[in-house]
């Protein structure tokens, strides 16, 4: 339902021409939960804005349903990292979920059911009349996420929404996310830089490279539908996943191609978890762990 | 027992706050009161007699011939600045070609001191009160212009993307996003052209008037009305504190979203 086909894109400023988003595809079937995973610097974000329709790729395109993304598409919510920042200060809980709403033009009754149910799904129906700046990082970011869930859409695109939030909070928001998509049925696109958050919560993890960004590779998650935090993340298939994404994420980090190009897009990811035999780089990657974040790799020129 | 040790304590501390309020206009007044009585200047009237002149000159039917039409005058002049500046700043903020072409001018505009434009003004518009009245926009209109358009330029990137996101726009998005955020500065804008409203009221009318509390107290200078001419300047005072007053009670309930976002912020 959600295809992506291409997509580059290229910032231009005082003669230097930077690449964010080198050749991405993938598609996301209807009902999916899929990560975006890949290294700080990769343009997950650059990516998530052309996907939202916030910003032009400077070539590919991005379709919805066949229909191509010119703008944010009326069906597609999105749930931004800063929480505090995308909330409407000046507006209460209930005000910041019912706005969009307004502009829909639902009649009161209706957006006063659909309010009640999202920040009753979100576990804050007792907060309805405070104003964000009243309420800790995590419930500000379920806030948001309730005007998201309250807007009913199809698509739901979340930029690395737990980011910013505590450890604690953050699992909470992962089994919310799970529990909502499973309740309203959407295609959810999570963007994250963390691998367990992405193994957790998706269906399918989408490797992203380094910048200038290619499909790294796609990995099936083949966990159990029911997650817990204790026993999945415990589980031996959980960290196999885990491993095997990690790497692919250092092969990238190290400038390594996509492993699995072929297979990209097909999620068919190798149960033993093993490093690619054919990825000389993939051993010496775990020693830049922490290495220094990448920059979007500055280019004279098409390359 | 404990009741009325309560009702004791609070009577303690609002004696305190008052002391404290009224403590330093005391000391300035009986000081006045000592300079007046020792100088013996003919022109230094002491607090006593310009209270009584105060209350013989202002509570009479001068109250309707001077002192309405001037704060009528000043808040005519003030509404609409206020319209005008964040009518046009709203469009300038949120345009960079607008502001461009726009912004010399503005600049050249700003730098003309307001009280030169009386006696032309006087020549153009003519001695009525519309005259004076655009000499009041004439100063306060910039605060609140280049106010406006700074508080529009702004807005936050992630919210706008959060109205593109969710379709607001038009003029929901005009009310709810720029407008709302640009508020704080609109309002630090429009609490400086109000001092600029009172002094520019004064001098249109010490100018080109044949009424209103300027003109007046020209006027008690004039016939060497001197208590008359002190109690005019007090009710000038008396005006603008009472104004200001009246303002930071709007923009509290206004901007309560501000304080309580900044607090927030600083607890952190």
């Amino acid at each position: 339902m959600l295809d992506v086909d291409g997509l580059r894109k290229t910032y231009s400023g005082r003669g230097r021409e930077v690449e964010a988003v080198r050749d991405l595809t993938f598609r996301l079937g209807e009902g999916e939960l899929a990560c975006l995973v890949g290294p700080s610097g990769c343009g997950k974000t650059t990516l998530l804005k052309c996907v939202s329709g916030l910003m032009r790729p400077t070539a590919g395109t991005v379709a919805l349903d066949g229909r191509p993304v010119t703008g944010p598409p009326p069906d597609m919510a999105v749930v931004f990292q800063e929480y505090g920042r995308s909330l409407f200060p000046w507006l209460t809980v209930r005000g910041n979920v019912e706005l969009p709403l307004k502009e829909k033009r639902l009649p009161k009754a209706r957006r006063r059911e659909l309010v009640d149910g999202a920040l009753e799904a979100v576990g804050l129906a007792h907060a309805g009349a405070r104003h964000p700046w009243e309420l800790s990082g995590g419930m500000q970011q379920r806030v948001a996420i309730a005007r998201a869930i309250a807007y009913e859409p199809r698509v739901l695109l979340m930029d690395e929404p737990f980011a910013a939030v505590d450890a604690q909070t953050r699992a909470d928001l992962e089994d919310l996310i799970r529990g909502l998509w499973k309740r309203f049925s959407m295609t959810v696109l999570f963007v994250t830089h963390d691998i367990d958050e992405a193994v957790y919560l998706g269906q399918r993890v989408i490797v992203l490279s380094a910048s200038p960004t290619v499909v790294q590779d796609d990995v099936r998650v083949d966990l159990p539908d029911e997650r817990d935090q204790l026993t999945t993340r415990s589980a031996p298939r959980f960290a196999e996943l885990r491993a095997q994404v990690y790497r692919e994420i250092q092969t990238a980090k190290n400038g390594g191609g996509p492993s699995g190009a072929d297979g990209a897009g097909t999620g068919g990811a190798e149960a033993d978890g093993a490093a690619d035999p054919d990825d000389p780089e993939a051993d010496k990657g775990t020693g830049g762990a922490d290495g220094p974040e990448r920059t979007p790799t500055t280019t004279g020129g098409p390359r | 027992m404990s009741a009325e040790a309560d009702a004791t304590a609070t009577a303690r501390k609002g004696a305190a706050s008052a002391l404290r309020v009224l403590g330093l206009p005391a000391v300035l007044i009986a000081l006045w009161w000592w300079a007046a009585a020792s100088s013996g200047s003919f022109f230094l009237t002491d607090p006593g007699t310009i209270a009584a002149t105060f209350a013989e000159v202002w509570i009479s039917e001068r109250f309707l011939t001077d002192v309405l039409p001037s704060v009528g005058l000043l808040l005519t002049g003030y509404a609409l600045a206020a319209v005008l500046g964040i009518g046009v700043g709203v469009p300038l903020g949120m345009s960079t070609r607008l502001r461009a072409a726009a912004e010399p001018v503005l600049e050249f505009l700003r730098a003309v001191p307001p009280p030169v434009l009386v006696p032309l003004l006087m020549l153009l518009v003519g001695l009525d009160t519309s005259m004076r009245a655009a000499v009041v926009v004439s100063g306060c209109v910039w605060p609140v212009l280049l106010n406006t358009v700074e508080g529009v330029r702004a807005v936050d990137p992630v919210l706008a993307d959060t109205c593109r996101v969710y379709g607001i726009r038009g003029r929901r998005r005009l009310g709810v996003l720029v407008l709302r955020s640009a508020s704080p500065q609109i309002a630090a804008g429009l609490r400086q052209a109000l001092s600029i409203a009172i002094i520019l009221m004064v001098i249109s009318e010490m100018f080109a008037s044949s009424s209103g509390l300027g003109y007046a107290v020209v006027q008690f200078q004039r016939s060497f009305a001197i208590p008359e001419m002190w109690s005019g300047i007090v009710l000038l005072g008396l005006l603008g504190v009472a104004l200001s007053a009246v303002f930071a009670r709007a923009e509290r309930h206004a901007l309560a979203w501000h304080r309580g976002l900044r607090a927030a912020s600083r607890g952190e």
